[in-house]
Order: C-alpha cells, then structure tokens, then sequence
C-alpha cells in the first residue's frame, strides 16, 4: 500500500499492539458505556430469541456443518456459482488480493464513466481499504448505511462489524450531521437526526448510477447474492443504479438456495436479536427492466485460501459476520473495537486479522483473550475460537522463540524456566523454597505482597498477592504421612 | 473408594489450605485418598501461552505418573479442562501410539472435585457447616469448559448455616485468563473491576469459586481495595463443620 | 469488458491445494445431502393459529392488518385506499384491474422511471407468500408484484396477503419454492437503525407504512376474521 490510509487505527500494519491501544479507551468512560450500553440491548434481545427458539442448538449444529461443508468443497462451489452467475447475466472477477481487488474495482467503473458511487455497508471494502484508493482515482464514495454515514462524515472509524458506530453517541452524531450536512437547528434526537440522513440520501439514491456492495451470502447454486439489512439503504442502492459491484470474500459462498433456511435464522438473531432483520434481498445476475442491468462480482481471496488449508484454523472462514461474538465477549465490553487495530474487531477479529496478515503483524491480537469461551457458546456456526487463539499462539511463539531479541524477554525466559522446573519434583520444590525465599523482600507484614518487579508488577498494580506460605501442600502432606496420619 | 489427589502447581505453591481441605472433605467422605509426591503441573499454562512443545513435557509426565490410579480429583476445572481440551492435541501432534493409548485410558478417571463427589461419591450432602453469607463465582472453565452444570449447586445447597446470596452476570469471565493478567493487566484490571462491583453488590462475605485462579485474581483485588469481602475455595466451604470449621475462619 | 487473469486460476489451485485432503467432488451432492438437518422443518400450528400469528407479527412491527375473503377483497382494497387519504398510486404491472379502485390516480408500472414514481404516494401489490414465525412477507418480484422499485420508493405500501400462501416456518417456504426465484425481498418489519445509541428508529428507506389485506381463502374461521376486524383496523395514521 502506498502509505494512505483509510483506516490509520484500524490498519493492521500500524496499529499499537492491543496491550498498548487499550490504555486511552480504558481511561475513556463514556466511549466503555457507550459499548457496555450497545452490546447489553443486542444480547437481551438474543438470549429472548435463544431462548424461545426450541432449535437453536440443531440450527448451530446445521449451520456449521453447512459453512464446513462448503469450505471443504470450496473450488467446486466457486466455480459452480461462476457459472451460474455469468449464465444469469453477471461477470465474475477474481481477485488475489487487496490491490487487485481495487484495481478491478477502479477500472469497472472507468469503463462506466463512474465519478461517484453509492456504497452499501461492507467490511470487505474497508478490509481492502476501498474507500481512499477510489478517492486517488477520482471517484466519491458515498457510504449509505447510517452508521457508516456518522462514521465517513466524522472521520471516525468502525468499531463493530453490526453496529459501527456504537461507540460513537447522539451529540456527538449532531456534531456531525449538523456541521458536513450543513444543518443548523438540528436537534439531537435520533429520530431527527435519522430524518436528516434519509433526506440526505434520498437524491443520491436517484440519481447516482453505480453501486457497490458486499454480500452476506453468495448461493452457489443460483448463482446470486443475498443481502441482509435493516435500514432499506441496501435495496436502494442494489435496485436503483445502472451498475451493480459487488465484492465478496470467497468464503461467502453456500452451497443451495434452501441454506439461507438455517443462516437467515441464525445471523438474524445472532446479530441483531430479531427473528428476522427487516429487508433481505436475493438476485441472480441481470433482470432485464429490474434493477442494475450490469452487474460484477469480484471474488476476493486476499489470504483466504492460505487460512483454508490449515486444519484449526479453517473454521475461521465458516464466520457470517454476526458480531455475536464481539456481543459476548467480556474483554471487547470493555474496549471496544478500535483497541483491536483492525477493521475486524473483537474475539473474531482476534484469530481472523493476524491470519489475514500471514502472522507478520496483529500479533498481539491472539493474545487479547481469557479463553473466557463466551465467544464459542454464541457463535452460531460454532467457531471453537479459543482453540483457535491457542492455535496462533503456538504459532508466534513458534515463529518468535528462536530470535535473540526474545530468549532474554522475561516472559519467554520464566516460561522456559518453568518448563524445567515441572520436569523434576526437586527442582520444582527448590523453585517453591528459593521462590518463597526471595519473595519475603516483597512481603509485607500483613502476609502480602503490594508490589512486584518486572513482569510481577503487572499483577500487583491493581491486586495484592498473598505471600507464600511457609509450607506447600505436599510438605504437609509427607509430614502427614510421617506422623502417620 | 480410592482417589489420588492433584493438587496443582499453583494450590500447592499459594493455596496449601485448599489441598488440606480437599484432604479433609474426601477423608471424611470415605475416600482413600493418595498424593503422589511427585507431581508438579498439567501443563496449562504453557500450553494457554503457546508453547505447546513445552506442555507436551508436562502432560507426558502427568499421564505416565497416574497410569495406574483408580480416580485423579483435581481440585481446579481450568487444570481439567486443560486435560480434556487440550491433552488429546498434543497427544495427537507430539505423542506416540503408546502416550496416546496410556492417556485414553487414563481420560475417564479424571475428575474435577465437585464432579467427583456429586458424580462419583453420590453425594450432595457433605456434611458441611458455614454459618456465613457466600456468594458463588462460575469460573469459564468449570462453566464452559467441563460443563460442571448444577453440581457445584446442589453441593451448596446442602451446605447447613450457609446463606447464598446470586451473583449478576454470574457467567462473566473475571478476568484473570491465567497469563492474560500479566501479559493483558491493564485490560484484565478493567473486567476485574467490573466483576468486583458486582460481586460486591453481594454484600457477601465471602466470594467462592472452585478455581483458585480467579479467586487470587478477586482476593488479591478486594486486599488491595480493603473491600471487606474475602475469597475462598468451595472444597474450604465443604469441608467446614461445626467441630473443625474452615482455616480460613480461624 | 472483463480481463481475463491468472488470479483465477491462481485462487482455484491454492483453493483446490488447500481442500484436496477434505474434497470429495466426486460425490459433493451425496455429501451434501447427508448434513445433519435436525432443526424444525414444519411448522405446528393449525391453519387458524398460523395466520393469527402472521397477523400479530405483523402488528408487532406496525404494520396496518385487515382481514377479508376473496368475494370482499376489491372492496376491502376500496376501503384501504381511501382511508390512506393518498390520491396517486403506482400499480403492478400485473395486478388485477378489480384492485385499482376507481376514483384515485393509478400508474401502471410499464417500465416507469424513478422519477416518475416519485411521484406516486403509495403502490398496491400482490405477494408470494408470509412466514408468520417472523411476520415476514415475502415477494418474488412476479407481474402481479412488480418490480424492486415500485415497493421500494412509495412511502406507502399495500401488500395483498393470501392465506393460503402463509407458511409458519422459514423452511416451509423453501420447501414451497419449485425453484429458487431469480429476484426476491423479504420484508420482516419496518426500515429501521439502532446506530444512533441502540435507540430504534423506524423508516429510514423504504415505505414506512405497510399495510396489509390478509385474503382469508382457506374457509378458515369467523375466528380470525374478528380478531383481525373487517373493517379498518385502528392504529396508523398517515
């Protein structure tokens, strides 16, 4: 990438580690109420439909055999939606990776004359970093899903793959609105403030006539692609326009039509606690006299195919984008999604960038995990993130651990350290003696421990260690034994 | 009934207590309990910080030292569920057919505490006795891991004295992660805190959990803050009796 | 138009490289066929319950439900229409000329332009079907519905509901399609965002008032259709 960024915060390759970009957001109340606020609505409304929902675990289980299913058997139902698609009137591209997937991108609507297009809310797009690559070329994107709206006009970033303006609140989205809609008595209620975007919009839906999209999900059979929203931004910009672009992942693609049965139950309650969102729309190719008479796909691999091909950590790809994870997960409550540097926030964020990124950057992103598990209670293709996590963490330290820089990290030391210490009952007693020994310097007269050095200090800037005791329980356990019980 | 007892790295290092009243509560029950002295740890948390190869030593050493046991009780769901998670992929990536035959069959005979005496005793009653207000923490990995359901419920439930008090959002990670305390403290700090509010909402006096991890993580936290409330081991509450009530209440 | 690339065949070599250990192309329809489909297929609810429930969905989100027969549906069509105090309504292409109630202003959407129908202040159209289990109506996009546009940039829609057409379950309705449809929009509820603070706020794009005529054509009871009142049900004002 040439140096511009869309998404400075949210460029993997620029990021502070997570340790790092957590600090200011820690210290941020209203932004940590703001996301405490959003996540707890969207988990009442779906543990209400969990809840009702007699199949829920037999759609989990149906929902994750399908997007296994297909990931097992990808070629074959790319190429099956290829032909299908091209049979009902589209073109499909294919794009290695994110510079090629722009290229395409730019050059299609060249050949269109193209000076604007209206955008429907996709994170591939902002995975790719779209947005300011289309801007170099000479072509406006106006972005049309609300959030995305609050988020483009106030140069903010996205913080949540669902709702990517919650941490953003009402006056700061007056702010906004009033100042780059040019509105001066607007109030900050989001009933107004709603009004003024649709009114916003409304022209550009008319008249813009190039469009572009992702896709939820693509159907190999039909050859078409579904679009799950509730705002109705989306069936305006895929029915409006001349000219239909559509950017997808290849893992998006289900085998048949009759699988939306299971995604449509599950990404509906998963991402916004509904039976069903309002408006899903499916098309196949090109209807003459209905809608886009040109329509592209542009298929985007960009690692994907790599992350296929290893055992754990090809469930990764079955994700449908349902944010329930990120809903669930207690350390994302507490920073949000810009701490996570990526434009794919959270615990799936945590396995799917720094895979995205061939392990060479996000590597602190593994890490930013409990193994709390909450994640793969809710997710509804059962993605075993933790395994997962654990999986990517074998790997950097695999990857690190011959490295000078890290055989002095303390870390790394006292863990290879430790290793020894397990392998033999003395040397592990020894340590216990030698470990208590020295932590006395520490201890204060109470029997704890308020401050420690190095890695310790860690623990002891906001929790007290209780100091060792003098005898570990396997002394007293052979003294037990000495006595005679 | 014969059990030998894992007491884990870290109980036998910071939470000798915990051991004695596992020792305690077993004893009085009828189990014949043993405690193999040469026993050091799973291996959790070098394999939770990827160094898998290193976990492997561990694991190794635990199948071969219990090959022969009747039952292992281990007083720590994150160590079991260590065992049941993540034991069959290292056996299966660095084991050879033998380890991996010894650790089938060793499998079954693992038990964390409560599921061994709700599962394997057949008990709900311990005979316990805690005249005090407790407020009970799931710990993810008993929760989510191992599945311990209403085990640790039903034992509590019959504990005599014992005023039990819920706890919100019970089911939310406190915090600790094991080396996410360190490597992530500021973040784990902040669930903490979170978590320490609604525990304190409690007005408990005690905060009970039955991993020791996350109880160092809240104790250590409610020192610090002289919060007024403690942290103890369920095993401490259930061994508790009206003639030898819990160390912790001496 | 399109440049033909490598990338292509690049990415279906990798992919293919990274399946061969869990492909079975000689067998994909098999394989597929035997994924574990355990979730409910079929619905439960007798046909009385299962339109009940589709009405109280519908409700739910705010939609305008009456309820008819097919020997009273023009006139409830009449009814409907004037008390949405509108003048100029675009019709479907197919739709039945005993529906366009005489004394408005009816387009008839050959073709229209975007313009054009912005000028008409609400559309009348038919429908495939209704999931009640989430008060979902859905349109296949036929001549008697029309096309995309014309139930997208009225701000008051009229969707023409049969009974029979009403399944309870997401399943049952694919099980209903002889073949998948070309074209298709699934409506569950009003335009709507939580992005400002949680807060939902309904009608961002699309018709913000839907209005729906159940056509009782099943014989099915006295029951619903009083439940449902004939006349106009109150609530929506325009």
């Amino acid at each position: 990438m040439n140096g511009t960024s869309y998404h400075p915060v949210l460029d993997p390759t620029l990021a502070p580690p997570f340790p790092k970009a957590v600090l200011p957001v820690l210290r941020n109340p209203q932004l940590r109420k703001n996301v405490a606020h959003a996540i707890d609505v969207i988990q009442a409304k779906r543990s209400r439909l969990v809840a009702e929902k007699v199949d829920w675990q037999e759609l989990r289980s149906a929902g994750a055999a399908i997007r296994e299913h297909s990931l097992a058997h990808l070629g074959a139902y790319l190429e099956q939606f290829e032909v299908r698609c091209t049979a009902a009137g589209g073109t499909v591209h294919w794009a290695a990776d994110a510079d090629e997937a722009r290229r395409i991108i730019v050059e299609i609507l060249r050949q269109e004359n193209a000076s604007e297009v209206i955008k429907i809310k996709t994170m591939t797009s902002a995975e790719i970093q779209l947005n300011p690559f289309l801007e170099a070329a000479g072509i406006k994107a106006y972005e049309t899903d609300l959030a995305e709206i609050i988020l483009q006009l106030g140069h903010e970033e996205p913080s949540h793959i669902v709702v990517p303006a919650l941490h953003v609140n009402r006056s700061q989205v007056r702010e906004i609105f009033a100042q780059s809609m040019g509105i001066e008595d607007l109030s900050d209620d989001p009933k107004a403030l709603t009004a003024a975007a649709r009114n916003y919009l409304r022209q550009k839906f008319l008249t813009v006539p190039t469009a572009i999209s992702g896709a939820n999900f693509l159907v190999a059979e039909t050859g078409s692609v579904a679009i799950v929203e509730s705002e109705g931004n989306g069936r305006m910009c895929l029915t409006l326009p001349n000219t239909m672009i559509t950017l997808a992942g290849i893992e998006k693609v289900i085998p048949r039509f009759q699988d939306l049965e299971v995604m449509l139950q599950v990404l509906a309650r998963s991402a916004t606690g509904e039976r069903m969102n309002p408006y899903t729309s499916l098309w196949s190719g090109v209807t003459p006299g209905d809608g886009p008479q040109r329509f592209h796909v542009v298929l985007l691999d960009n690692g994907r195919s790599e992350i296929l091909a290893k055992n754990t950590e090809r469930q990764t790809l079955r994700c449908i984008r349902c944010a329930a994870c990120m809903n669930s997960c207690p350390v994302y409550r507490q920073t949000g999604g810009h701490a996570y540097g990526s434009v794919y926030p959270g615990p799936i964020g945590a396995i799917l960038t720094p895979q995205l990124m061939q392990m060479n950057h996000a590597q602190s992103l593994p890490y930013a995990s409990s193994l709390c598990g909450a994640c793969y209670e809710v997710c509804p293709v059962k993605i075993n993130i933790p395994e997962v996590l654990l999986e990517l963490r074998s790997q950097l330290v695999n990857q690190e651990r011959g490295k000078a820089a890290k055989f002095f990290d303390p870390m790394y030391l006292g863990l290879r350290a430790a290793n020894l210490i397990f392998s033999r009952a003395w040397l592990f007693h020894s340590a216990q003696y030698l470990g208590r020994v020295g932590l006395k310097l520490f201890t204060g007269k109470d029997g704890w421990i308020h401050r420690l050095p190095s890695v310790g200090g860690e623990w002891t800037q906001t929790r007290d260690l209780r100091g060792l005791p003098k005898q570990p329980f396997h002394g007293w356990w052979a003294a037990r034994q000495k006595e005679g019980r | 009934m014969r059990a030998s007892l894992f007491i884990t790295c870290y109980n036998d290092t910071l939470f000798p207590e915990t051991g004695r009243a596992v020792v305690r509560l077993l004893e009085r029950l009828g189990v014949e309990l043993d405690f193999h002295p040469k026993q050091t740890c799973c291996g959790q948390m070098h394999a939770n910080t990827g160094f898998r190869g290193e976990a492997f030593c561990q694991a190794k050493r635990f199948v071969r030292m219990y090959q022969d046991v009747e039952a292992v009780v281990i007083p720590s769901s994150s160590c079991v569920a260590m065992i049941r998670d993540q034991y069959p992929g290292l056996f299966e990536e660095l084991g050879n057919e033998e380890l991996r035959r010894q650790f089938a069959s060793l499998l079954p005979r693992v038990y964390e505490l409560s599921e061994f005496v709700v599962d394997q005793l057949g008990v709900d009653d311990v005979g316990a006795y805690f005249p005090h207000r407790v407020t009970y923490h799931a710990s993810c990995h008993g929760l989510r891991g191992i599945h311990l359901g209403d085990r640790p419920a039903r034992l509590m439930n019959k504990v005599r004295g014992m005023e039990q008090v819920s706890l919100a959002n019970l089911d939310r990670c406190c915090g600790f992660g094991g080396t996410f305390s360190v490597k992530n403290g500021e973040v784990s700090s902040a669930m903490l805190a979170v978590k320490l509010q609604d525990v304190m909402a409690t007005r408990a006096e005690f905060c009970t959990a039955l991993d020791n991890s996350c109880l160092m993580h809240l104790g250590g936290a409610m020192h610090r803050q002289y919060a007024g409330m403690k942290t103890i081991h369920l095993a401490e509450i259930l061994a508790s009796t009206e003639a030898e009530p819990a160390e912790a209440l001496l | 138009m399109k440049v033909p690339s490598d990338s292509r065949a690049r990415i279906l070599q990798q992919v293919h490289a990274a399946t061969q250990k869990t492909e079975n192309p000689g067998d994909l329809a098999s394989t597929y066929s035997s994924l574990p489909r355990t979730y409910v297929r079929a619905g439960r609810l007798s046909a009385t319950e299962r339109i009940a429930l589709m009405i109280e969905r519908l409700r739910e989100y705010d939609a305008d439900v009456v309820v008819t027969i097919p020997d009273k549906l023009d006139a409830a069509i009449a009814t409907q229409l004037k008390a949405s105090g509108r003048h100029v309504f675009i019709a479907a292409e197919g739709l039945p000329a005993s529906w366009m109630t005489d004394g408005f202003e009816w387009k008839i959407d050959r073709n229209l332009s975007a313009a054009e129908i912005e000028t008409c202040e609400g559309v009348v159209t038919g429908s495939f079907g209704g999931i009640a289990d989430s008060g979902t109506i859905v349109l296949h996009h036929s001549a008697r519905e029309g096309r995309r546009i014309v139930s997208l940039l009225p701000d008051w829609h009229l969707c023409i509901l049969y009974a029979s057409r009403v399944v309870e379950t997401l399943p049952e309705y694919f099980a209903r399609c002889d073949q998948p449809p070309v074209l298709a929009t699934y409506i569950s509820g009003p335009s709507a965002t939580a992005d400002i603070e949680m807060t939902r706020i309904k009608g961002v794009h699309g018709p913000r008032f839907l209005n729906v005529i159940v056509v009782d054509d099943l014989g099915a009871e006295l029951n619903i259709r009083q439940q449902g009142k004939e006349e106009i049900s109150q609530g929506k004002s325009t």
